[in-house]
């Protein structure tokens, strides 16, 4: 096995009991949202079919069918992947700092490793990009699962059924399961991109310090600016003189440049003006 | 061979090393004294490119450093560079998996040394343990050149004791060492040369055989000349 597969090996077995708690509690949180919903729209239609004597149509006339949307749209549902959400975002940073902070200073064994530098960058950055796949892709496992739960719960008269692909479809899902490859390219490369700019922005700090503050913002501003330009340019003069498909291509090349210039300049900074 | 030449460091507007030159050889133990914050930690940061240098050089056996030098030169940091986390093993697995010069042979005979068991938690070591284990994670690389940074401050006795062994066996032999200290009496009769640090500056580069042959001086006289004129 070669010294980055190693590291990115690694990279993920550091957070991975974080990791594993983080996806116990998104199902668990989940599907105990689907049993409380299901359970509270079954005792309301009770309620108001045995004491109030409603006929089940006209519950379902004044009340509505259960649908998947009403779980998706509750706390139990967004919340943990809102917290997931936080969870990598705050690893991001964690990921560099954790080597630099606390009793043992491990970013002296990362930098003395006979492998270059560019590595323990990428290995850092492949590291968290899987993670967030893999969270993705354990929301999609679920998904079905607790759907069915909530199949099990609601008898077939007091529920709209959903298949898996309208759930995804109808709400802030649809940004992380895209329905297109060319969307999970766009999406997906949009925010390894700005991975790499965080990341060589924290490379700044660790480089300069207080200096690096402010050329790790600059940095980042900068990188914006670039990305944006395509249609930050149609503003300033003040017409859309491209198509919306040509800009759609001068974005990813864009994109593409913000990325290979991030990854350059970090790797430049771990190797000349890294400091332990 | 290792070579400092003129190198200048600064943090911010505090110029730590002001043209620093020093050589150390294959085969001795060069050791650096100076007092606390004179720059002795910044030149072993700056020989292994673990912090930039403003100007200057450091060489090798002729080359910069790159990549592949980490197989040949290796620094043990006064405190461990291991996860708290990991257990002895755990940490040897990490260095099997990265270099191709360690010698698990050699950490498993200094495991014994040391009496230390494989199983344990680099947490829960003691201060000397941990001393100790950041020592074998060095010594046990079949590297020609070893930094240490302090490696006898705040030990307890028989840890430093222990630790002056490994200078005398084979586990050092004929390999090139650049030590630095503050406080020179446990390793006085190890030194081959020495490096006089004050103030970012060289006062005196000697061979301390030669001093003390030539000169009847020992490390300690000319520390007193040296420091205290």
């Amino acid at each position: 096995m070669n010294r980055f597969v190693k590291l990115v090996n690694f990279e993920l077995s550091r957070f991975m009991k974080i990791y594993l708690v983080l996806v116990a509690m998104t199902v668990v949180v989940q599907v105990t949202g689907v049993i409380v919903k299901a359970n509270k729209y079954m005792s309301k239609a009770n309620t108001a079919i045995y004491e109030e004597m409603l006929s089940r149509t006209e519950f379902i006339e004044r009340y509505g069918q259960m649908g998947f949307m009403d779980v998706t749209r509750s706390l139990w549902f967004m919340g943990p992947i809102a917290i997931c959400t936080a969870a990598l975002i705050f690893y991001v940073f964690m990921i560099w700092y954790r080597d630099w902070f606390g009793k043992n200073t491990f970013i002296y064994r990362l930098l003395m490793l006979p492998t270059a530098r560019l590595n323990v960058y990428l290995s850092k950055l492949l590291s968290i990009f899987l993670m967030v796949l893999g969270l993705v892709s354990v929301q999609l496992i679920i998904l079905p699962l607790e759907n069915s739960v909530l199949k099990w719960l609601v008898p077939t008269d007091f529920r709209s059924d959903m298949t898996v692909s309208q759930i995804i479809n109808g709400n802030p899902l649809s940004m992380l399961v895209p329905q297109t490859f060319t969307e999970f390219v766009l999406y997906y490369g949009a925010g390894f991109m700005a991975l790499t700019i965080v990341f060589t922005a924290i490379l700044f700090e660790r480089s300069f310090k207080w200096k690096g503050i402010i050329a790790g913002i600059g940095y980042v501003a900068i990188s914006v600016v670039i990305f944006i330009l395509p249609v930050l340019s149609m503003f300033i003069v003040g017409r859309a003189y491209l198509y919306p498909l040509e800009i759609l291509g001068l974005e990813t090349a864009m994109g593409i440049i913000v990325t290979v210039m991030s990854i350059w300049v970090g790797n430049y900074l771990l190797n000349k003006k890294i400091t332990v | 061979m290792i070579e400092v030449k003129d190198v200048k460091k600064k943090f911010g507007r505090k110029h730590v090393l002001k043209g620093v030159s020093f050589t150390a050889n294959k085969g001795e133990i060069t050791c650096v004294i100076g007092i606390n914050g004179v720059g002795k930690t910044t030149i072993l940061n700056t020989i292994m490119n673990l912090t930039p240098l403003n100007s200057g050089q450091i060489l090798i056996d002729g080359e910069k450093i790159n990549k592949h030098s980490y197989e040949k030169i290796t620094f043990i940091p006064d405190a461990i560079t291991m996860l708290p986390s990991m257990t002895i093993r755990e940490a040897m697995q990490f260095m099997d998996d990265f270099y191709d010069s360690w010698n698990q042979e050699r950490a498993t005979e200094l495991l014994g040394f040391f009496k230390l068991k494989e199983t344990e938690k680099i947490n829960n070591l003691s201060k000397g343990n941990r001393a100790k284990i950041n020592l074998l994670l060095g010594l046990a690389l079949d590297v020609d050149y070893l930094l240490m940074d302090e490696p006898f401050s705040g030990i307890d006795m028989f840890s430093r004791e222990q630790i002056a062994d490994v200078f005398t066996s084979h586990l050092v032999e004929d390999r090139g060492v650049i030590i630095t200290t503050h406080e020179i009496s446990d390793i006085e009769h190890l030194i081959d040369k020495s490096v006089l640090l004050d103030n970012g500056v060289v006062l005196k580069e000697f061979n301390t055989e030669d001093m003390r042959e030539t000169e009847g001086k020992s490390i300690v006289d000319v520390m007193r000349e040296v420091y205290q004129q």
